[in-house]
């Protein structure tokens, strides 16, 4: 029964993907400029029959219509198409860019998570005390220091200053890992390639603490407000009364209950994550899915923009689901598919 | 019942909540849409690019001065361009590259009639018709002579708000020698040297390259990484003279037929000879239609006139244009030979990921977003003779990065973790003059800023408001303000680095006096400050 909820829901995914695939392809032919305007650029001597050669060539001077309908035949067969401004096929492009923002977003995420959830306990049961009220502050520039700024002062602080860490990229020339998933760290730990897997985790510190700030401070402050709530309810006061430990009652019966509302934030921010950070991306030049994407849209890139939309789509639907299947095992009552 | 009420109830106020929106909107367009009475206020909105809005907001403040409404917008760039394109705007800052050294492929698409860069919708018969002479005439003297008589005549004309030339500034650290910042900045890595270490890191202020396929890119970042792994039949002094490079010399019998002789004895990284059947490969592919992977290569405008490229001998091949094209040299110092019996062999898809060439360095690895890295060819011919050093390159290794926030390239070659830092800011170029163990270098641009009209439309289909406000922008405030002072104020539209530039011609005084008797006369009411 919870299998086939399971199978449901992924299945639900395909119908989303190729509306927003749908949306988004009529939105990029809605604003304004051409590919094949912008990729010629304005610097040379190029003559209208180019231009419009160049446009038959990638099927822009055919009505709109007949463009989706050649794209989503194409979309079904697997062939994302082919990126105008990289001269390369979209599926290739996305399979390079994904790892690298996977990569950063699940250290970020790990980062935020090792700092909010003690932070987040440690508050709620130590409530207005010096902790409490330090951590809150802390929490409170987390969430407004913008993730660039943040960025080059601890590149200023860390790797221009002190020189502990890289200023950017992901890997020193010489230490990059056999290709396997192409995510840096899990390739070096596969090939057991030690001084690779040292300088992968170097490259991912810094840019992992400029994003992970915001969702840490974001999931510290949610987790605390949710054990508060759960601390006044009747059945912990039922466990101390029965003369549980302090330790399992905060951990067992108040911090499990109050996880809820932690895992479905946590679910967005990794979703967001998962997007790319553009601005985080270009600081740390971190060839990632946010500058491809942001630099498609500004090129007019239609298949690239196109392709990378139907992977945020697949992405969070499936961050949700996995919440949702967290929910049922955090709180058994629960049903997958079900409002929490 | 209750329910039906309520329901009822919600309808009239959502209907009064239309009639208001409705009424602000018609209030708001009135007020937007009133007509100027002659005699009266001048009202200007400046479009730009976020890159340029302290300039926008600069010059706006200026024209408020002497009594202009003017006000700064700031557009994504190809929503302003639809928008200007359409006939919708007054005035619009833009700029263009010029990438071969002369006014063809500046003057050209921008100032003849109905051109694809002529944004302003500038028409003048005689500019059209001189710039056409001086493109197939084949005499130094005349062509220089023509191009001064068009600037003498846009001078006048002003068809936008001449602006500037930046500079192009780079920074290297002081380890690094021979290296200069080059006019059209590609980066030749074979004259390098470096102290202390045989890799040399290059930070690039870009994204990504496009391709490592020279005939598969029309951008000078991408060319950066590609020159040096592949030669040209001639190549460039850093200040834009062109000199042999595979070529040994070259003649040219008549204005449409060039014969270059090759150097003998070049070979390709993979050992492969270069002879004339490769040069003739190259250009054929780039050619042909659906030449490269099944597509047209995007730099065959580039190309010009040319029809057709021939062998005479195993090592002289001819080319023949179909009309004059003066600046057919400098053209091919962009046009990097490949290797026929490789490309044809692994296909076009799998030599732009191996590729093999016959420059400096061979490639190695890498990814086009991230890293390339190359390593020394030990058995390069040694370049071109007029740019010593010849021989192969003085560094073993070379990793170009993909840097695209110029702050972060500051931080790395602070840190030391790049050698060159290419296109920098002029207040982060400031930043690093005092740092011992960096220097600075820097050469004029090859584009030109300026601030277009909407030529169609009044009040600038008057010349005498497009010349005012030629005299009301104080340029060079703005330019020691905002730029630091690197950028070189232009007479017109045409830039000192090209061929036929005017240096005799100033560029218009900030005037305000002027400029608003100019529009006084135009019948605009303006006055100077204090007045």
């Amino acid at each position: 029964m919870r299998g086939v909820k399971i199978l449901e829901r992924a299945l639900a995914a395909i119908p989303i993907m190729l509306g927003v695939c749908i949306v988004v392809f009529i939105f990029m032919r809605l604003i304004p400029g051409d590919p094949v305007d912008i990729m010629l650029g304005e610097a040379s001597n190029v003559t209208q029959e180019e231009i419009d050669a160049l446009r038959a060539q990638f099927n822009l001077d055919e009505p709109i219509h007949v463009q989706l309908t050649t794209y989503l035949t194409r979309v079904l067969k697997g062939d994302l198409g082919y990126s105008i401004s990289r001269s390369a096929n979209v599926r290739d492009l996305l399979l390079e860019a994904l790892p690298a923002t996977v990569e950063l977003a699940l250290s970020s995420i790990t980062l935020a998570l090792l700092v909010a959830v003690p932070l987040g306990i440690m508050t709620a049961v130590r409530h207005r005390s010096a902790v409490d009220r330090t951590s809150m502050a802390a929490s409170f520039l987390g969430i407004s220091m913008p993730a660039f700024w943040l960025g080059i002062v601890l590149i200023l602080i860390f790797a221009v200053r002190l020189k502990w860490l890289p200023t950017s990229g992901r890997a020193t020339y010489g230490f990059v890992p056999t290709h396997v998933t192409g995510l840096y760290v899990l390739d070096s730990i596969l090939t057991g390639d030690v001084p690779a897997l040292k300088d992968s985790l170097r490259h991912l510190v810094l840019p992992s603490i400029a994003l992970g700030a915001a969702p840490a401070a974001v999931i510290t402050r949610v987790i605390r407000s949710s054990m508060l709530e759960v601390m006044r309810k009747d059945y912990v006061t039922f466990a101390r009364a029965k003369g549980v430990a302090e330790w399992a009652v905060i951990l067992k019966h108040v911090f499990r209950n109050a996880l809820i509302p932690a895992v479905t934030v946590t679910g967005l921010e990794i979703g967001s994550l998962l997007g790319g950070n553009m601005v985080v991306e270009t600081i740390f030049g971190w060839p990632g899915m946010g500058r491809l994407v942001v630099d498609g849209i500004f090129s007019r890139d239609y298949s690239l923009v196109q392709g990378a939309v139907m992977v945020y789509g697949f992405t969070f639907v499936a961050v949700n689901l996995i919440a949702d299947i967290l929910y049922t095992w955090l709180n058994p009552k629960l049903v997958i598919g079900e409002k929490v | 019942m209750i329910h039906q009420r309520t329901l009822w109830k919600s309808h009239y106020v959502i209907f009064a909540l239309v009639l208001v929106l409705v009424a602000l909107s018609a209030i708001s367009g009135c007020t937007r849409e009133e007509p100027e009475p002659a005699g009266q206020t001048l009202s200007l909105v400046i479009d730009c690019e976020a890159n340029r809005k302290d300039e926008a907001e600069a010059i706006a403040s200026q024209l408020r001065q002497i009594g202009i409404q003017a006000e700064a917008r700031t557009w994504e760039w190809s929503a302003m361009k639809a928008e200007f394109m359409a006939g919708n705007r007054q005035l619009y800052m833009t700029d263009w590259g010029s990438s071969y050294f002369d006014p063809f492929d500046l003057a050209i698409p921008k100032l003849v009639t109905g051109e694809r860069g002529n944004y302003s919708f500038y028409s003048n018969p005689q500019v059209d018709d001189l710039l056409t002479q001086a493109t197939s005439a084949t005499d130094d003297e005349t062509r220089k002579a023509l191009y001064h008589e068009v600037q003498d005549i846009i001078y006048n004309d002003a068809p936008w708000v001449f602006g500037y030339c930046l500079e192009e500034i780079a920074a290297a650290s002081t380890k690094v020698g021979g290296w200069r910042v080059s006019m059209d900045s590609r980066i030749n890595l074979h004259d390098v040297t470096l102290e202390g270490s045989d890799t040399i890191t290059v930070g690039l202020g870009i994204d990504k390259i496009v391709t490592l396929d020279p005939g598969n890119y029309r951008d000078r970042d991408t060319e950066t990484v590609i020159r040096n792994v592949f030669d040209a039949l001639v190549t460039r002094t850093w200040d834009g003279q062109v000199v042999p490079e595979i070529a040994e010399s070259w003649e040219i019998p008549d204005p449409t037929t060039y014969v270059f002789k090759i150097r003998e004895g070049i070979r390709f990284h993979n050992g492969e000879v270069l002879d004339a059947d490769d040069v003739i490969f190259t250009f054929e592919r780039v050619l042909e239609e659906n030449g490269i992977g099944g597509q047209t290569s995007p730099r065959r405008g580039l190309l010009g006139p040319l029809a057709s490229v021939t062998k005479v001998d195993p090592y002289t091949v001819s080319f023949t244009l179909e009309n004059p094209f003066p600046v057919f040299l400098q053209a091919l110092c962009h046009f990097q030979i490949v290797p026929k019996d490789y490309v044809t062999e692994v296909g076009d898809a799998r030599f732009a990921e191996k590729p093999v060439g016959a420059g400096p360095f061979m490639f190695k690895e890498g990814r086009l977003n991230d890293q390339v890295v190359l390593t020394r060819f030990e058995d390069y011919y040694g370049g071109s003779p007029e740019l010593p050093p010849v021989g192969p390159a003085g560094i073993n290794t070379v990793v170009f990065r993909m840097m695209p926030d110029p702050a972060t390239r500051v931080a790395a070659l602070k840190a030391g973790e790049i050698h060159i830092a290419d296109k920098l800011p002029p207040d982060m170029a400031d930043s690093l003059m005092d740092d011992p163990n960096i220097k600075v270098d820097s050469v004029p641009g090859t584009r030109t800023y300026g601030i277009e009209f909407c030529l169609t439309k009044p009040p600038f289909d008057d010349v005498r408001v497009r010349q005012a406000l030629n005299y009301a922008i104080d340029w060079d405030t703005i330019i020691a303000t905002i730029y630091g002072g690197r950028a070189v104020r232009l007479s017109t539209a045409f830039i000192p680095s090209g061929f036929g530039y005017n240096h005799d011609l100033k560029p218009y005084e900030y005037n305000p006096a002027k400029a608003v008797e100019l529009l006084k006369e135009a019948g605009f009411n303006v006055s100077l400050p204090g007045r």
